[in-house]
């Protein structure tokens, strides 16, 4: 019992607990490479390819949470700091999904280009995305966010430097490709780990206290 | 005995004043959890302190019966489902275990 209690410690390993399902990175590695395969989806599916690059991401979070998270390792309510910190970041994420995405397939179709020339747009897109992901990253107080912020902030830049080099579709298959990829097997390989780390327990179906 | 030495004893905690109900390491270790969230269920606690559910429902039930946690019953779609939460009169007892604690030890 000589032991130091650190409370904060003990409220931010309990914290990070939850993200230890890898569903963060695989529905960031999944938003990644459908922003990748865009170009190859708007040739097969326009215009409801759209539809691919908004909903997958939040679907996978959302199911991957109920089914697969919650069954394992329940639900845990975290204070109001931790709670309003949440809702700033529902509120940011509201503002900067649909950007985003307005972003790549505005950046795809070349718009920028024709209206403000040169790398402005896209370099100004990627710090934009850089910026307010790394603040998410800060209030979500959950530092793969960073990643996340570092690869679509130089992701968007490249793709217009790819552009000239490799062409449509590869320049955005490089740009968001591998880091997408890389990940999605991240996030899968740590989901693999949390599922058998934590089968469905028996507490689970009686919850209720006996 | 002086009245000077009176003092001194009185101020000295001894271990004897310890809660003992938290002080047990499964309990102790379910109060910290729960005093760190605003609460958690069943399954949560379970994974977080390692305990199977035979034995933290039985620490649970005697920070209950002394009043440190309440059970709350409330639904989570249309499942029913249980979640922990410690009371302010746990956390008052929490608050005053660690500084118990903290100054006994500052006295060794």
């Amino acid at each position: 019992m000589t032991e130091k209690i650190d409370l904060k410690k003990v409220e931010k390993q309990t914290y990070r607990f939850t993200f230890t399902d890898g569903l963060y990175d695989l529905t960031y590695g999944s938003l990644l490479i459908f922003i990748a395969i865009a170009p190859i989806l708007r040739e097969i599916l326009y215009p409801s390819y759209i539809i691919f690059l908004i909903l997958p991401a939040p679907l996978i979070l959302i199911l991957g949470k109920r089914f697969i998270t919650i069954p394992r390792i329940g639900i845990v309510k975290f204070n109001q700091n931790r709670t309003k910190s949440r809702n700033k970041i529902g509120f940011l994420i509201a503002i900067l999904f649909p950007i985003t995405v307005m972003m790549v397939v505005l950046t795809y179709l070349g718009l920028y280009n024709i209206k403000v020339g040169g790398y402005i747009v896209p370099v100004g897109a990627g710090v934009f995305a850089l910026v307010l992901l790394s603040v998410i990253a800060y209030i979500l107080d959950y530092p793969h966010f960073y990643l996340y912020a570092v690869s679509i902030g130089l992701g968007l830049p490249l793709a217009a430097l790819l552009k000239p080099i490799f062409g449509e579709p590869l320049h955005y298959l490089i740009s968001f490709g591998i880091s997408g990829t890389l990940i999605l097997i991240y996030g899968i390989i740590t989901l693999i780990k949390f599922i058998k780390k934590y089968p469905v327990s028996k507490a689970e179906i009686s919850n209720v206290k006996g | 005995m002086s009245k000077d030495k009176k003092n001194i004893r009185d101020e000295v905690h001894t271990p004897n004043s310890i809660d003992k109900l938290i002080h047990e390491p499964a309990r102790l270790n379910i109060m910290t959890c729960l005093y760190v969230v605003e609460s958690a269920d069943f399954l949560f606690m379970m994974r977080q302190t390692g305990l199977t559910f035979g034995n933290l429902s039985a620490h649970m039930s005697k920070l209950e019966e002394t009043g440190y946690i309440e059970i709350i019953k409330e639904f989570v779609g249309k499942k029913p489902h249980t979640m922990l939460k410690l009371t302010e009169k746990g956390r008052r007892a929490f608050d005053e275990y660690r500084k118990q604690m903290k100054q006994f030890f500052n006295e060794l």
